[in-house]
């Protein structure tokens, strides 16, 4: 037995299973250390090569890593809540009592969720000023800004359509106060709200269509411009550090 | 930089490096994995079913009891009706009547109730919020649920929500539908039933049209400053008019009234000596007229019946010339009211007047006198009456009645907290709301229309009980559960009976197929019951039946051939199908028949409880008095009512036998031997 496990498990990094995964091996060498990096689906968003200075809590204050790891717990935590919860009216409103009352860990989970999306909208905000103020915005990083503001603007629409969800009166009160800022606008205002509440009210239709828009259309819109994001950094010559870049 | 330099070295110690990292998000998760399970164990109701078990530990029947428990959450679950009430979770006790000695809540056993405890949820009675696990939650208004438990004296409120009828266990309830209509709430506000059908007034508001011919404009200045203060029982409301909109109001109502076809038959001769008035008063009494008008006698106490105006000052509101003719005939001025058409002769209604007319008050009237108003005062009166919406109750000429002129209150009982506004000193829960409400309109706000009611303390519970029940979860609930209330039916009595039966207006105090009051007994099957010499003789002369009540049947001075086609319309129309009237022969019952009957009336049922076969010996008087059985019932009747009365004449208070035919046999011999004939003067009391 202890001779199959020999030849059959890697002995740590650069084993056979190991490498048939991660096809680069062991990263003794700069160039392997990079393949580990680029060859990687999910590592080869980062740079291959990062100064160690720009990892520092100093230069970031970590904020757009905060912002995906609380993207990554309102994901882990809204599955769950998924298998709880009927986008129907009044039952949503049950779903939510039950949550409270009678699911295990319900209430823990749905204030996890909370919380996580009141951070996380917070969190991008200070991202944003993070990199406003540092001037991180200025080329060649002006396209990566402008994504930026784009994932500023799906994590606020995420952040309003789960507002809806617990079908309270708080929720029906702000979607209601929030549709009708949208209808000030001149022309389309009234059709843009007919297309966002699926009617001319909040009523079934609109907590339907904000369940769909939060749970599938966001997050998977979200998910692709966070890769393009992460990947640009990469391609626009990794973190800024601060200092004069071109001279270093 | 200070601030984030501490910032700084505070994240390099948790996550300055992979391992720190790993470490201090590791130690993160076992926390939160601690935490979360824990807090879900100690939830509230964990504690409570530790506690009845322990309860029940010491019990002698612990076993069964503890066998019969079930841990974990409970509910009850009812789609169809919208109920999940998780409230067994806690009250584990509900169905276990051998803990009755137990008064800790939440472990009280349910009291017993005629349906199953759980059989419609708890929240559909008690209200709270079923589907929470946490006491606060389910008890209380709280921001997320606004509808707390409500309070137990207003419980019947909630039977309201299905039965429409009158029940016999919620009389509060019943007490406040009656409110409703009888003070006239019905007119201004619509409230209806969960069938739809909106409640109907029962007051009885008279017509203002011909208001001149009937009062002074005196007396109605007087009556609109205080109606309580001309009669205690006076159901229109104090509007609380400042005295200019008196004058005005009263100008304008004298202005409107219009002659009504007064008799041209001169007004019969009042005498006004002592004699006179005793005599009156005699006529008052032997005429029965307190069955419906009450008069305060000299300890301030009403004496008499509700069904028509109070008369304890008549004396000071009525012209002698509309007495006269009303009391003629009172469909000349009113085709629609109650008030039977007594046959009086001119000397009858002579002492009538004398006795009426003597009751004055002259503290009531005081010295007001008014100037011929000015067609400036009429017209604010006129506006007047449109703003107080006078007309919601009162004919008036030239005014219409206002629809909805008050908020629709059929939706009263869910109204949400978040929707009122809360006068100062008032509780913050919708039954202190609706009380105060009740009690004092003007409160809320100086400007209201509301009126002031004189209710006393009972009478305002009994409102907001009946106000309670209409929930919109009473609107919702499925039609097979609601049980609608019986509507009066358009019954009338065919031919030359018929015409004399409006005249008389039976229907005012006894119900006959569905139609009428339930003052007097019902008389759908009245043909079936008595016999048709003595029906003729107490409508010609009606003696006393029932020793215990007040309230009789008034002696109309009806002609023989009236008194003939009434007793035969009745003998011929009202027979009930279940029985043949000659299907026994009472002259086939032995002695022996009757004397077992006595045996079992004084032995085994009792009846001298509640009737007198021997005047000198029985002291019932909740029942008929039996003396004249023989003479006045049919032995059929006796022996049918004494196996099932109930079937005979629903609601009666006799109970339901279920006797033997052998003993309902020996009873029935036993009564219809009881034959002394009828007094033929009126009872004394």
């Amino acid at each position: 037995m202890a001779d199959t496990l020999e030849t059959q498990l890697p002995r740590g990094r650069g084993g056979r299973v190991w490498q048939s995964i991660f096809r680069s091996g062991l990263g003794d060498t700069n160039l392997r250390r990079a393949l580990a990096i680029q060859q990687n689906l999910f590592l080869h968003l980062a740079s291959v090569k990062v100064r160690k200075r720009s990892l520092s809590f100093r230069v970031t204050w970590f904020l757009g890593t905060l912002s995906l790891g609380t993207f990554a717990i309102l994901v882990v935590t809204g599955v769950p809540l998924m298998l709880y919860y009927h986008p129907s009216v009044p039952q949503a409103y049950s779903d939510m009592n039950d949550l409270r009352f009678v699911v295990s860990a319900g209430l823990f989970l749905r204030n996890l969720h909370r919380w996580s999306a009141h951070s996380m909208v917070l969190l991008v905000f200070a991202h944003m000023f993070k990199v406003f103020y540092r001037g991180a915005y200025r080329p060649p990083r002006e396209f990566n800004w402008v994504i930026g503001v784009v994932l500023l603007l799906l994590t606020l629409f995420l952040s309003y359509t789960g507002y809806l969800l617990p079908w309270d009166q708080l929720a029906f009160w702000a979607i209601t106060v929030g549709s009708n800022l949208i209808s000030a606008m001149p022309i389309v205002g009234a059709r843009i709200r007919f297309l966002i509440l699926g009617g001319n009210g909040v009523n079934a239709n609109a907590l339907l269509r904000f369940y769909v828009l939060h749970c599938v259309i966001l997050p998977l819109a979200a998910v692709a411009f966070v890769a393009i994001h992460f990947w640009r950094i990469r391609k626009d010559g990794g973190l800024y550090h601060g200092g004069s870049e071109r001279h270093e | 930089m200070k601030i984030s330099g501490k910032m700084a070295s505070f994240f390099n110690f948790l996550l300055g490096d992979s391992a720190r990292a790993f470490g201090a998000l590791s130690v993160a998760l076992v926390a939160l994995l601690a935490v979360v399970p824990a807090a879900d164990f100690l939830r509230d109701w964990r504690g409570y079913q530790k506690r009845y078990l322990r309860l029940v530990r010491g019990r002698s029947d612990a076993t069964s009891l503890t066998r019969r428990f079930q841990p974990g959450l409970q509910q009850i679950w009812m789609p169809e009706l919208g109920v999940v009430d998780r409230c067994p979770t806690c009250h584990s006790a509900l169905r276990e009547a051998s803990l009755g000695d137990v008064k800790d809540q939440p472990f009280r056993p349910h009291p017993p109730i005629p349906h199953s405890v759980t059989g419609f949820g708890c929240v559909m009675c008690h209200r709270g919020q079923g589907a929470a696990t946490t006491v606060e939650e389910a008890h209380r208004s709280t921001k997320s649920w606004e509808d707390p438990i409500l309070p137990a004296r207003y419980l019947e409120s909630s039977c309201g929500q299905c039965h429409m009828e009158r029940l016999t266990g919620t009389p509060l309830l019943n007490q406040g539908r009656q409110t409703l209509a009888r003070y006239g709430c019905v007119r201004c506000h619509v409230i209806k039933s969960p069938d739809g059908v909106a409640m109907t007034g029962t007051d009885d508001p008279p017509s203002l049209a011909h208001i001149g011919a009937k009062t002074t404009r005196e007396w109605i200045a007087a009556w609109l400053k205080n109606p309580q203060a001309y009669a205690s029982s006076a159901t229109m409301p104090n509007f609380q008019l400042p005295d200019d909109d008196i004058r005005d109001l009263s100008a304008f109502l004298i202005a409107q009234s219009t002659p009504y076809l007064a008799s041209r038959e001169a007004a019969p001769k009042v005498p006004t000596d002592d004699r006179a008035l005793k005599n009156g008063a005699s006529l008052f009494g032997e005429s029965f007229c307190s069955s419906c008008h009450a008069i305060q006698n000299a300890a301030g106490m009403l004496v008499g019946g509700n069904l028509g105006p109070e008369l304890t000052r008549i004396g000071s509101k009525a012209k002698p010339e509309w007495l006269a003719d009303w009391l003629r005939d009172p469909r000349v001025y009113d085709p629609d009211t109650q008030m039977p058409h007594y046959r009086l002769d001119a000397q009858q209604r002579g002492l009538l007047m004398a006795f009426l007319g003597n009751k004055t008050d002259p503290d009531f009237l005081g010295n007001r006198h008014f100037d011929p108003p000015t067609s400036v005062q009429i017209d604010h009166g006129r506006a007047l009456v449109n703003e107080r919406g006078c007309a919601a109750c009162h004919e008036i000429n030239g005014v219409k009645k206002a629809d909805n002129f008050a908020p629709e209150l059929t939706l009263v009982g869910s109204r949400p907290l978040a929707k009122i506004l809360f006068a100062p000193g008032v509780a913050h829960t919708l039954p202190d709301y609706i009380a105060a409400k009740i009690r004092q309109p003007r409160s809320f706000s100086t400007s209201l229309k509301m009126p002031q009611y004189t209710l006393a303390p009972e009478q305002v519970e009994a409102l907001v009980t009946a106000l309670l029940a209409q929930t919109e979860r009473a609107q919702k609930m499925p039609t097979a559960l609601r049980i609608p209330p019986r509507r009066a039916s358009d019954y009338h009595a065919a031919g030359q009976a018929g015409r004399l039966m409006e005249d008389l207006r039976c229907f005012s105090c006894h119900t006959i197929n569905g139609r009428g009051g339930d003052m007097a007994p019902d008389l759908t099957w009245e043909g079936t019951a008595v016999t048709r010499p003595w029906l003729v003789n107490f409508l010609k002369n009606p003696n006393t039946l029932r020793p215990a009540l007040i309230r009789r049947m008034p002696k109309f001075n009806l002609t023989d051939a009236e008194a003939d086609t009434l007793a035969d319309y009745i003998m011929t129309v009202y027979q009930t199908p279940a029985f043949d009237r000659d299907s026994i022969d009472s002259s086939r019952f032995t002695r022996a028949d009757a004397e077992h009957g006595k045996e079992l009336f004084y032995g085994k049922y009792a009846c001298q409880s509640c009737h007198i076969v021997d005047p000198d010996k029985d002291k019932g008087y909740i029942g008929p008095t039996l003396t004249q059985t023989g003479a006045r019932l049919n032995a059929a009747w006796v022996f049918h009512w004494l196996k099932n009365a109930e079937s005979l004449r629903p609601g009666t208070l006799e109970p339901v036998w279920k006797s033997s035919d052998e003993d309902a046999r020996a009873l029935s011999a036993f009564l219809v031997a009881q034959k002394i004939a009828p007094q033929t003067e009126p009872a004394k009391k």
